[in-house]
């Protein structure tokens, strides 16, 4: 299955953005954002905590609904899911 | 009244909104909380539009690190507090206004008497804390907070109306770690007449305002983005105030 992962901020210019992903079936959302994130360390540790939990200010969205932190490892992706990753912007 | 020298200044603009449009803008009040990257615009175009009151906070003074992005500063006003720089300019781009700019702190012993009876609220400042105040103060007193941030080439921008829209805690419920961010001056040029345009809509009742969605800009990529905002039902800051079926409160 196919599914869109958009990072926004910060986050896109770490890790690109509208990154395409192959999934198994029965991935879930931490799962998913985790092994994209992977790919570049600092795109992961500005997305991750230590123990690999999202840092408590991300917003993760799955189809434009926000889906919370402690739910992330239970949120199973379907087909055409498309997921926004993005940290609050702060300047002024 | 509109007297000839106002119907002259904004002749161009009451061919779009009338008499009437103008009337409203000028009897409207607005606080601009900061007088930086984002201030700077916000401020100069309502200035220039006509907004009747202008009421802009700032506790700074200009440096010249400010002045890659903070147009209402010049090179001579180094060393200057930011509110007699930004006072000097917007009574000089429109003496048809009346403009109070306050050197002050905001914080939760001085924001709600600083904004006063100000009829919303302009976010221009560069952390959560302030703005979660904002957003607390923009709630209890129910006007529009006009929200605005940009990082780099990256900026956002959102209307809250609180009871209606998600407030800025259902969106951003937890703070971001601070940090000196980097920027070019355009991005806040690009948000800050966002917001501008935000508040300018408000006043004339005419539009579609940003509400119930997020407006992304993304500079480097030269798109513009929205994604879709939702009240959250347990927001410590506005959950209490969402209608129940029947419209009760809770």
């Amino acid at each position: 299955m196919t599914v869109r992962v958009r990072f926004f901020a910060r986050f896109r210019e770490l890790l690109g953005t509208d990154i395409p992903a192959e999934l198994e079936t029965g991935s879930t959302l931490l799962s998913l954002v985790r092994s994209i994130a992977e790919k570049k360390e600092e795109g992961y540790t500005a997305i991750f905590d230590e123990h690999g939990n999202f840092h408590e200010f991300v917003i993760v969205m799955r189809n434009g609904k926000r889906v919370e932190h402690e739910d992330a490892a239970a949120v199973r992706i379907s087909d055409g899911d498309e997921i926004a990753v993005f940290p609050p912007v702060a300047g002024g | 009244m509109l007297s000839e020298r106002e119907r002259e200044r904004y002749k161009r603009q009451m061919m779009l909104f009338g008499d009437e449009g103008q009337e409203l803008l000028k009897k409207a009040h607005i606080f601009i909380a900061g007088a930086g990257g984002l201030g700077s615009p916000v401020s100069l175009y309502l200035a220039v539009a006509g907004i009747g009151t202008i009421t802009i906070v700032d506790m700074d003074d200009v440096d010249q690190t400010n002045l890659n992005r903070q147009i209402l500063h010049y090179d001579r006003d180094i060393g200057k507090k930011k509110t007699v720089s930004a006072e000097e300019k917007l009574t000089a781009i429109n003496p048809d206004i009346r403009v109070n700019a306050i050197e002050a702190r905001i914080d939760e012993t001085s924001a709600a008497r600083l904004i006063g009876n100000a009829d919303g609220i302009v976010d221009a400042m560069d952390n959560y804390p302030t703005r979660y105040l904002l957003n607390d103060i923009a709630i209890r007193k129910k006007i529009p907070l006009f929200h605005g941030a940009i990082r780099g080439f990256y900026g956002q921008a959102t209307t809250i109306i609180p009871g209606t829209t998600p407030c800025l805690k259902c969106i951003f419920p937890k703070a971001p770690p601070k940090e000196v961010f980097p920027v070019v001056g355009a991005t806040p040029g690009v948000i800050g007449t966002v917001q501008a345009t935000e508040v300018l809509k408000y006043f004339l009742k005419s539009g579609d305002l940003l509400t119930n969605r997020l407006f992304i800009w993304d500079g480097l990529a030269g798109r513009a983005e929205e994604i879709r905002t939702e009240r959250s039902p347990c927001c410590p800051a506005c959950g209490t105030v969402i209608p129940e079926k029947g419209g009760k409160k809770k």
